[in-house]
């Protein structure tokens, strides 16, 4: 009689221990997850500042530089395209974030070109709306490279906690997936820059 | 030979992909906020900034540091200061209002770079094009002349300007972290606990006990005992607070803001 009760004790106090861990575990993965979305939404946040921008610029140069049409159809073009991939924040799978990358990169080349021709243009270059924008553009692309590194840090934290043992028996049951990396850059994707 | 070279070339390609965010200066200690390390300035010059800088953190805790290095290590000058903004954690916690000011000097055979990277809260007051016409016209103009104090405090001051519109919330030391401020409130709480150790054995079984049980035996005495203690030590902590707030005037440590990339950078 008094052996049972101590045995129900004893698998109560297991039970209790392995919920509490449990719960531990789940609602770290819940907050790290949050984290990560929370960071890609900074990363889509640049991203659609320097798309915002591009309009300003395109308008710009067209005055002073007519004969760059399609340098600056490319730029509209990669603009467009960029803008439309878009990933939902429940899926930042690595092939997501790859093609996500992959669009932005394009965009980056074309604006990176835009810049090389507007050097033959002095005019261009000395007006003040121009030198404003081009702040901006430098600014943003600055603001790319940073939360790109905390999105980067963010899902790398998260996945330790999905891949370490023994949290990953409540990843796996749960359904938490690793997240993907934005890639270094490979030449092509480094930002165009913006000499004075 | 053919191998040497090879494993020379590897230990470099390893070394140039490890080194980038290790090249960071660490945190200066104790924790400064003008940081010449490429010798720039003279000490006379360093601690005028620093006065001006510390000054200007205790009455709006907008955190602006000045940073000098001779080498980049092979980073955008953008990207080097916003690591330290972020590693330092330059400017409040609550409101992300730290600037870092890096400069790094030309020399014979490299061109001059500047950056002002500023923190999230601060990317109102202080918009990328603010920042690119304070390098463009406080700035270079005085570095191409070799004046680089002269360049950093009129920058400084024009920073200063700006970003005290936005955010002007006089310091309040209490939420400093201060390790000495805890060890002090500690001997206090110690040295309380001692007194009141003391003034028990004075009075001998007779003393009432706060905490309400009474006196019945004399080894219940620890009880009362520890109790009183616990009422010194809240006092004990607010009083090492006060110290701490009163030491020196210096600085009072960097809060832990957090930067996303704004700014501006120029070179020459």
């Amino acid at each position: 009689m008094k052996k049972g009760i101590v045995t129900i004790v004893v698998l109560a106090v297991i039970a209790l221990g392995l919920f509490s861990w449990g719960k531990n575990a789940y609602n770290s993965l819940v907050k790290g997850e949050e984290g990560v979305e929370a960071a890609w939404a900074q990363v889509e946040n640049v991203y659609q500042r320097r798309a915002d921008l591009i309009p300003n610029l395109v308008a710009t140069v067209k005055g002073y530089a007519e004969h760059e049409s399609s340098t600056l159809q490319a730029v509209i073009e990669a603009r467009a395209k960029a803008t439309q991939t878009k990933i939902d924040p429940a899926n930042l799978s690595a092939e997501e974030i790859a093609k996500f990358q992959a669009a932005q990169g394009e965009l980056s080349q074309a604006l990176g070109r835009l810049l090389v021709t507007v050097e033959q243009y002095p005019d261009l270059k000395a007006n003040q709306n121009f030198l404003e924008l081009q702040a901006q553009l430098e600014g943003t692309e600055n603001r790319i490279t940073v939360e790109r590194q905390k999105f980067n840090e963010t899902a790398q934290a998260y996945n330790t906690q999905v891949r370490t043992f023994p949290q990953n028996i409540i990843a796996s049951l749960f359904d938490f997936e690793k997240k993907g990396y934005f890639k270094a850059a490979e030449g092509a994707e480094t930002a165009p820059k913006v000499e004075f | 030979m053919m191998a040497k070279i090879r494993h020379l070339f590897l230990l470099l390609f390893v070394l140039a992909t490890v080194l980038p965010t290790a090249a960071i200066p660490p945190k200066p200690s104790p924790q400064r906020l003008v940081n010449d390390f490429a010798g720039l300035f003279t000490a006379g010059q360093v601690d005028e900034l620093e006065r001006k800088l510390v000054a200007f953190d205790d009455s709006t805790s907008n955190q602006i540091t000045v940073v000098t290095v001779n080498d980049l290590e092979g980073r955008a000058a953008a990207e080097y200061a916003d690591r330290i903004g972020i590693e330092w954690g330059v400017g409040s916690k609550a409101y992300n209002n730290g600037i870092v000011v890096l400069v790094k000097p030309k020399t014979s055979d490299s061109g001059g770079q500047a950056t002002i990277q500023v923190g999230y809260g601060l990317e109102g007051a202080i918009p990328d094009i603010y920042a690119s016409r304070i390098i463009r016209n406080d700035m270079i103009p005085h570095f191409q002349e070799n004046d680089y104090y002269g360049g950093v405090v009129q920058a400084c001051e024009n920073l200063m300007a700006l970003a005290s519109g936005e955010i002007s919330e006089p310091r309040s030391r209490d939420d400093d972290d201060d390790p000495f401020e805890s060890l002090l409130a500690m001997l206090v709480i110690l040295f309380l606990i001692l007194l009141i150790i003391k003034i028990i054995r004075h009075s001998g079984g007779n003393g009432g006990g706060g905490s309400g049980t009474g006196g019945r035996d004399r080894h219940i005495w620890v009880g009362p005992i520890g109790g009183s203690s616990w009422g010194g030590s809240s006092r004990g902590s607010s009083w090492g607070g006060g110290f701490g707030g009163g030491f020196g005037g210096g600085f009072g440590g960097f809060g832990g803001g957090s930067f996303g990339g704004g700014g501006a950078s120029g070179s020459w």
